[in-house]
């Protein structure tokens, strides 16, 4: 087993791991958090919410210690978290392996596998989904393949089905990210292990260029260059120092291989599979706004105000769901002065965001009875 | 009771051009709350003065006939009845301040028009806001030299005349004896007696008792305790005041978020369900959040900042006094009409009792919320931190004076050992990220009156910064323990007059420039002879002398520096002042346009840049050949760059002509063009992308209505030009499915000439900013297009580069190149 533990606070919250495995065989992570209070470990009638990180992050990201996490709000508000590394977690060893997977991978095995055994193990509990960046995306796949019917309802953070750079991220992650898939297989983010001599010292002398007060380079290539696209991951002042300090253990190093998938997808602004028709992913759709007809629980579109990563991802998203699928139960909400994955990881993110989420969950929780 | 015969009062004869009647049934029937007052405002004119009463009327008016003569106790006591019974509220006496007794602007409305109609007692609004104490009204009244003559007695009392109501008015400082008589509403107090008119009161000097008034609550200062420094630790346990308003409902999420701080918020109300719901209703109506995990770190205490203690109980304010480690003093009563001793209670004697708090039990840092009102005075040559503040005696407004004596109290107090921090922010303006605002800032009030009129005063400097920043570095300061007990101006990036104006000419909202009184005249003229509800605020500020001295200080004072302040934002990595330009007060400006208090260039209005745009083709069948030939005459026009860059349209006028649709040409009614929908993303999966879409309604000479759609699409070719030319329309009947369709055309030889050569500016911008709006306009119209027209190719030269092997293809290419030559290797060994 590679998987790395968890790195959740253990004097608040009991861990159940679960040795998962995808039906292709890549090993994923899956585990269950119950609160450590007697109530809680008792409860059985909670609805269920599956947590999806982003790429290259994992499920260290909504159990974040030194902050109230997203996990901690869940269980105080009566919910089950579970949580997903799919194979894009950097507490697993795909991104650095030699092994390439897409979008596809995570849309057809990863998230309807998941989804499935957590719906053998809690029965006719309501199950919800909570995911982001390319992670929602990737639900966004599954959703409108008919792969994960029936939930109970949907939060995609920071982008779902139209994906949106700014132009400098089309030049640098685009054509720069075209050179690079050939030189690099992966772009790593610990400066620490990289070290001052390696090929990947330019990348982070780039970085570095426009750093202001911050003199870690880790934060560099996450916060000024976001792995040489050119993009933002978060607003630096929103992080809590120790979530600052431990930016290596939160995000791992980002595959080469994957950014073709990603342009073609972004070019778009639509969610669409790699893999064209024959090649075992028939399930998926072609273009999945013009299948989002399939989508059969309501949405919540959650974005930063200062997103400098897929920017008006969400804004944009809702505006054509709205427009060209009007059935469909779609919200969108801005979190003022919040960045790309802040609105997790942001130290004050209990305060400004998890309260969207906790009334959405409550409004399809109270709905529901 | 009303009066009658029998209470010795006549019912008072109406006078018309006076009668509230009408005014007080519409107050009755309108809606109550801050959010009316503008309207309310806005429907009456602003009651006569004695003077103006007398003087409107052209002559004197001559004894009412029963009217009751008045005493000053008398008539104060019948106004305390009266504004009892409106404010329903038992413990008022004469000498409480009705706003602070929770009088409202909307209440001084209706207390001025209950006055009037069942007193016969005609105060102007203004002399309510001066000072709202009953004694000080009915004196006011009494003792103005331009009182109306005084009625006759009622004869049926036939009582002897009592003597003359002599001397000057007694100071109105907190000991002064003041009538004692506890209202009991529904209880009208009429003269039962005969009473000889106060003639001989003076007039008042409000500025002399000002100014007694004030040495009077700074002395209180010399009565505080005194105390040790506070630990310096960031508190773990804050008292925050005015958390229900603009800033303060800001600083308690900023606190929240950036320190590990339990606030106790004060908030007034009976309960705390009630003064949590106040809070809550606060929060929402500036866009910040209020939820479960919120309440985890508030405590909602409920008190008043008005009363002794704060209106709380010995064991609350003890238990406060040794648990607490920080106090901030948000709260202020922030009006710009009411005088100094109708503000004090709140912004002085307030902040004065938590500086008894601060200093009672465990010694705490007071961080109070100053403003560079304490500058206000007009010609004053500096404002640093730590710059000589105005003399009091030059101040004219009661807010200049309250804000001034409170930091001079709070002085005092550092003396006595109270580690006591003045921030002082000059403006707040509205959040840029949500565009949440204070309607009744000044500079709200501003920017208001020259977006709707494009007319300014000349402005030294705007000495202003968002809420947003303010809070921000306020709540660092009150966190980090070096920095208490000093200065700060949170004034951020003062703006200048040339780039507001430059700011208003890119989005094409140019302004004109006027000195400041001109500019006075202008905007009071205006709203005489068209007023606007949402400027009633603004209006009201600049009819009132006080208020007037408060904006012309505010646009003609020097800019304000903080070099203490921007060296604590550097060394605290905190963001730095940046100019308020039009990007940050994009929210604030939708959110005010929302509201009313701007108005944003409509279709309606003379365009701001227009051309015209012809177009030809066929039209057919919807399901057959396009045969018919068709033609568009159209002009296209932009009210502003704001509808262009925020709402990527363009507006449409003109004709369409097609014999298939009607003989004579067909009108567009309305039209519209929407730049790159939807960014451009494809209507189904394919390289097809939009680029324009075209959406007429249309009217023929019948009078008949159709509509048409037409799409300008970016396709992978290289035809570019043609692309951007062509439009593939569908039309039909007015609520009926398309009955033709048809390709349409700009000729390319009357492309440049119309859309380039072609373009019109309004005439009445000088040449330069004509230039400036036809540049703006194709710059952003072709980077649009631009982007648009490449999209299709990026994407299928990306397919291309797909194919391209990637490094662990190369890795295996260059592992097999090794194995091969390794091979050759051997065999040449071999």
């Amino acid at each position: 087993m590679t998987l790395r533990p968890l790195y959740a606070p253990m004097d608040r919250v009991t861990v159940e791991q679960i040795p998962f495995h995808a039906s292709d065989g890549t090993e994923l992570g899956l585990s269950r958090l119950i609160a450590n209070t007697p109530t809680d470990q008792n409860g059985t009638d909670r609805p269920a919410v599956l947590l999806l990180h982003g790429l290259t992050a994992s499920a260290d990201m909504f159990v974040l210690p030194e902050t109230r996490n997203l996990v901690d709000v869940l269980l105080s508000a009566g919910y089950e978290p579970w949580l997903l590394d799919w194979r894009g977690s950097c507490r697993l060893p795909h991104n650095e392996g030699r092994v390439r997977y897409t979008f596809d991978d995570v849309a057809l095995y990863d998230i309807p596998e998941a989804v499935s055994y957590i719906r053998d193990r809690i029965g006719r509990r309501q199950l919800f989904v909570v995911a982001h960046c390319l992670g929602a995306l990737s639900l966004s796949l599954s959703m409108t393949g008919g792969l994960v019917p029936g939930l109970a309802g949907v939060v995609a953070q920071g982008v779902f089905m139209t994906p949106k750079y700014s132009a400098r991220s089309r030049l640098l992650g685009h054509l720069g990210g075209e050179w690079g898939r050939s030189r690099w297989t992966h772009l790593p983010v610990d400066f620490t292990k990289v070290g001052f001599r390696s090929r990947y010292t330019p990348m982070f002398a780039l970085a570095s260029l426009s750093a202001g007060d911050c003199d870690d380079p880790t934060c560099h290539i996450l916060h000024n260059s976001a792995w040489g696209t050119g993009a933002s991951l978060y607003v630096h002042e929103n992080l809590h120092e120790r979530t600052h300090n431990r930016l290596a253990e939160l995000f791992g190093s980002a595959p080469t291989w994957i950014g073709p998938h990603l342009r073609r997808m972004e070019l778009a602004h639509t969610a669409m599979p790699w893999n064209t028709a024959g090649q075992g992913y028939d399930q998926l759709p072609e273009n999945a706004l013009d299948s989002a007809d399939r989508i059969d629980c309501p949405v919540l579109l959650l974005a930063g105000s200062d997103n400098k990563t897929f920017h008006d991802s969400n804004e944009l998203c809702y505006d054509i769901l709205s427009s060209r699928h009007p059935d469909l139960d779609v919200r969108y909400v801005e979190i003022p002065g919040y960045g790309h994955v802040d609105p997790f990881i942001g130290r004050g993110a209990a305060l400004d965001v998890f309260g969207h989420i906790v009334d959405f969950l409550d409004e399809r929780s109270a709905a529901s009875t | 009771m009303n009066p009658s015969p029998e209470t010795g009062g006549d019912v008072p004869a109406r006078h018309h051009e006076v009668d509230r009647q009408h005014e007080g049934e519409l107050i009755e029937s309108g809606p109550r709350g801050s959010a009316a007052i503008a309207g309310l405002l806005a429907r009456f004119q602003p009651p006569p003065s004695p003077r103006q009463s007398v003087d409107s009327t052209n002559a004197p008016q001559g004894p009412v006939s029963g009217t009751p003569a008045w005493g000053l106790e008398q008539l104060a006591k019948a106004i305390v009845s009266k504004a009892a019974a409106l404010l329903d509220i038992k413990e008022i006496d004469t000498e409480t301040d009705l706003f602070d007794a929770g009088a409202t602007s909307v209440d001084a409305v209706r207390l001025v028009a209950v006055l009037d109609r069942e007193l016969n007692v005609r105060l102007s609004l203004d002399d309510v806001f001066a000072d709202a104490r009953p004694r000080r009204l009915a004196q006011r009244w009494l003792g103005s030299p331009t009182k109306r003559p005084l009625p006759e007695a009622p004869a049926a009392t036939g009582a002897p005349v009592a003597p003359a109501a002599t001397g000057a008015p007694e100071l109105p400082v907190a000991s002064a004896p003041s009538a004692t008589t506890t209202a009991s509403q529904g209880t009208d107090i009429m003269p039962t007696e005969t009473v000889t008119p106060d003639e001989t009161l003076p007039v008042l000097d409000d500025h002399a008792e000002d100014l007694a008034l004030i040495m009077a609550d700074l002395a209180r200062a010399d009565q505080l305790p005194w105390c040790g420094d506070p630990e310096p630790v960031p508190p773990r346990r804050v008292l925050l005041t005015g958390v229900t308003g603009f800033l303060g409902g800001h600083m308690l999420l900023d606190l929240l978020r950036h320190s590990d701080a339990h606030v106790v918020c004060l908030v007034r109300g009976d309960t705390v369900q009630d003064a949590e719901r106040r809070l809550a209703e606060g929060l929402a109506g500036f866009s910040l959040p209020w939820s479960a995990e919120i309440r985890r770190r508030v405590t909602v205490l409920p008190g008043d900042l008005r009363r002794p203690r704060l209106g709380l109980t010995d064991e609350q304010w003890e238990l406060l006094a040794n648990e607490l480690d920080s106090v901030v003093s948000v709260a202020a009563a922030v009006d710009f009409l009411r005088g100094y001793p109708s503000l004090r209670r709140t912004n002085v004697l307030g902040v004065l009792t938590l500086a008894e708090l601060a200093m009672t039990g465990r010694p705490k840092p007071l961080h109070h919320i100053s403003s560079i009102a304490v500058f206000n005075e007009i010609g004053i040559a500096s404002m640093g931190e730590d710059d000589p503040v105005a003399h009091v005696d030059r101040l004219t407004a009661g807010y200049d004076k309250s804000k001034w004596a409170a930091e001079a109290a709070l002085r005092r107090a550092r003396d006595r050992g109270l580690k006591a921090t003045f921030l002082r922010p000059g403006g707040i303006v509205g959040h840029t990220r949500t565009g949440a605002y204070n309607p009744h800032d000044i500079n709200t009030g501003l920017f208001s009156a020259i977006s709707r009129y494009r007319v300014a005063p000349k402005i030294n400097y705007s000495n202003s910064a968002p809420v947003d920043w303010v809070s921000r570095v306020a709540t660092a300061v009150i966190c980090e323990p070096s920095g208490w007990g000093q200065n700060y101006h949170l004034t951020g990036r003062p703006d200048t007059l040339t780039e507001m104006v430059r700011d208003q000419e890119l989005g094409g909202l140019n302004v004109r420039v006027m000195a400041w009184d001109v500019w006075l005249k202008d905007f009071l003229a205006r709203c005489e002879s068209d007023p606007v509800p949402e400027l009633e605020f603004m209006a009201r500020v600049l009819r009132n002398p006080a208020g007037q001295k408060i904006v012309e200080a505010s646009v003609t004072a020097p800019m304000a520096t903080g070099e203490r302040t921007e060296a604590f934002v550097a060394r605290h990595k905190l963001p730095p002042p940046t100019r308020y330009d039009a990007q940050a007060r994009l929210k604030s400006y939708e959110r005010m346009a929302r509201d009313g208090l701007v108005i944003l260039p409509h279709r309606d209005d003379p365009p701001h840049l227009w051309f015209r745009e012809t177009m030809r083709g066929k039209v057919g069948p919807a399901d057959g050949k396009p045969d018919t030939h068709c033609s568009f005459a159209l002009t296209l026009s932009i009210a502003s760059m704001y509808q262009l860059v925020q709402h990527r349209t363009i507006d449409v006028r003109g004709t369409v002509s097609c014999s298939l649709l009607h003989p004579d040409p067909l009108t567009v009614d309305d039209g519209e063009i929407w730049v790159r929908p939807h960014e451009g993303v494809p209507h189904r999966h394919g390289l097809d992308h939009p680029l324009l879409r075209y959406r007429l309604a249309l009217r023929d000479s019948d009078g008949n209505g159709w509509w048409l759609e037409g799409w300008k699409t970016a396709r992978a070719r290289f035809d570019y030009m043609k692309q951007a030319r062509t439009l593939t329309i569908r039309a039909g009947r007015e609520g009926e499915p398309a009955s033709l369709a048809g390709t349409m055309r700009v000729p390319k030889k009357s492309y440049k000439r119309e859309q380039i050569d072609g373009i019109r500016v309004n005439p009445n911008l000088s040449m330069r900013e004509q230039r400036i709006a036809k540049l703006a306009w194709l710059t952003w119209f072709s980077a649009q297009l631009g982007q648009g027209l490449l999209e299709p190719t990026l994407r299928a030269g990306a397919e291309l580069l797909d194919l391209r092997p990637d490094a662990i293809d190369l890795d295996k290419d260059r592992y097999q190149a090794k194995l091969k030559q390794w091979e050759k290797d051997r065999k040449h060994l071999r």
